[in-house]
């Protein structure tokens, strides 16, 4: 490496940092809590008795899941200021990543409340409990132990996803790291930095999840 | 004839789809009693016992239980409010137990005092030691399931479903699924319950069990009761020909 590349590296680092803690992270942060209430909401409402509401969560899920994730960003950011709706950069990628959170976190939770088994049920409603309160107190908390694995890999995915964000200008690692390319035309330097971050993130997250996971399976035997 | 009477259904008939599974059932138990219900597997008795707490609801007929009277007919559904005064009435134990694997000992105990009663958590505590105590388990209050043996587990569950003080106990063959060596400490707590004058419904597979416990026994085949009367008489000297048929094959089984 020469002292240029050197020199390049040290000074692309520390925007890469700023650009991944400053907008990478808060957009993953926000998008995947926002995302998780839509997920349980659209869970509960494919798992109702009420009809409609079945119809338009499983409407929600199939277009969300049918087309690109880049081009819904395109959509809300682009598309809708042809409508009078002028969105900054950072609400038009939340309201996306949220979206494809929800699609896609509801199929896991859906999944993770059915596969309690129905004898939980049985017994809260023996015991008089509402709908409500089998879902809250017993049926819940047993299926977010099951959710949690695959729900760490929707995260780790969406931290990845937000690199799409840049296309629709805003300033997060990858647009970052193309931006410092266009000035030094080091792509293979700037760009493997910019994928160390990424991987010293996600190494963090893997390490969060298997705490958590740890933590909730405290009553099993497994 | 002197008590009042506790449980009293008439006509009750029930269906999955075209499979008649009740057909036409009527029963009357007083209150401080012990009911056994018999019969070989198919032949509707947990069907029966889970109308009682509207796990099934019926199709078909009258039931009573304390003072709540349901009238049932296709298509008419019970009121929600209904159902779930009728379920704070009464408690049931399962074959598979079904503990909440989340929760200890004492918060299996503890939670529809909180959840559904709305009693205090120090005031639940209390009675949920007091029938852990009565179970015999007084030292497992925070194990949690999967940490206690079936015949424990089983008898947590027995204590989870006394907690909101039901008029009724209802079993679906408590000691099915448990390990031979494990069935008289189930059986145990369950004769004291009868001894204090709680009154229940088991559905079970133990003969000699239900002859002992049971003031009132009926047999059940093919969605109908075909003998009924104490336990001498339903297990000591049955009538019908499929009561005799199902009662030798019993103990024939017993025995090798």
């Amino acid at each position: 490496m020469s002292e240029r590349q050197i020199d390049i590296l040290l000074d692309s680092l520390l925007p890469l940092l700023k650009a991944g803690v400053a907008f990478t992270i808060p957009l993953t942060l926000v998008s995947f809590a926002l995302g998780m209430i839509v997920a349980v909401l659209t869970a509960l409402a494919r798992l109702s008795s009420i009809w409609p509401l079945r119809l338009v969560a499983g409407f929600y899920v199939w277009v969300i899941r049918g087309t690109p994730l880049l081009l819904q960003l395109f959509i809300i950011f682009y598309g809708l200021t042809y409508v009078g709706i002028i969105l900054s950069s950072f609400t038009a990628a939340t309201i996306g990543f949220t979206l494809s959170v929800g699609a896609y976190g509801s199929e896991i939770v859906r999944g993770s409340i059915q596969s309690i088994q129905k004898g939980q049920w049985e017994a809260a409603a023996s015991l008089g409990m509402t709908r409500g309160q089998a879902l809250r107190r017993i049926i819940i908390p047993q299926a977010a132990r099951v959710s949690v694995p695959p729900l760490g890999n929707s995260f780790i995915s969406l931290l990845k996803d937000t690199s799409l964000a840049g296309s629709i200008m805003y300033l997060e690692m990858f647009r970052v790291s193309q931006q410092i390319v266009a000035t030094t035309y080091e792509p293979l330097l700037v760009y493997s930095a910019a994928g160390v971050i990424y991987l010293l993130f996600c190494t963090v997250l893997t390490w969060l999840q298997s705490i958590l996971e740890k933590r909730l399976a405290r009553y099993s035997a497994s | 004839m002197s008590g009042t009477t506790m449980i009293e259904i008439n006509n009750l008939h029930k269906s999955f789809g075209s499979l008649e599974v009740l057909k036409g059932i009527d029963l009357t138990l007083e209150k401080g009693k012990v009911l056994a219900i018999i019969g070989p597997s198919g032949s509707g008795k947990t069907t029966l016992l889970r109308c009682f707490n509207l796990l099934e609801v019926p199709d078909q007929g009258m039931m009573k239980i304390g003072e709540m009277s349901l009238q049932f007919q296709q298509g008419n559904g019970i009121r929600t409010a209904d159902t779930l005064a009728l379920r704070k009435r009464t408690g049931m134990v399962f074959q598979s137990f079904n503990l909440f694997p989340h929760m200890t000992a004492i918060q299996n105990i503890m939670e529809a005092q909180v959840t559904v009663q709305g009693k205090s958590k120090a005031a639940a505590r209390s009675r949920a030691a007091e029938l852990l105590g009565k179970v015999g388990l007084g030292d497992k209050a925070d194990a949690y399931p999967h940490q206690l043996s079936g015949g424990q587990q089983q008898r947590i569950a027995i204590a989870r479903a006394m907690a909101l003080d039901p008029d009724v106990l209802l079993f679906d063959e408590p000691t099915s699924a448990l390990d031979p060596e494990l069935v008289g400490d189930v059986l145990k707590v369950i004769r004291q319950l009868a001894a204090e004058g709680m009154t229940m419904v088991i559905v079970t597979h133990e003969m000699r069990f239900a002859e002992n416990v049971a003031d009132h026994i009926v047999m059940m085949d093919g969605g109908v009761i075909v003998e009924s009367g104490p336990p001498e008489q339903v297990i000591g000297n049955p009538r019908s020909p499929r009561a005799i048929q199902f009662l030798n094959r019993v103990t024939n089984y017993d025995v090798t």
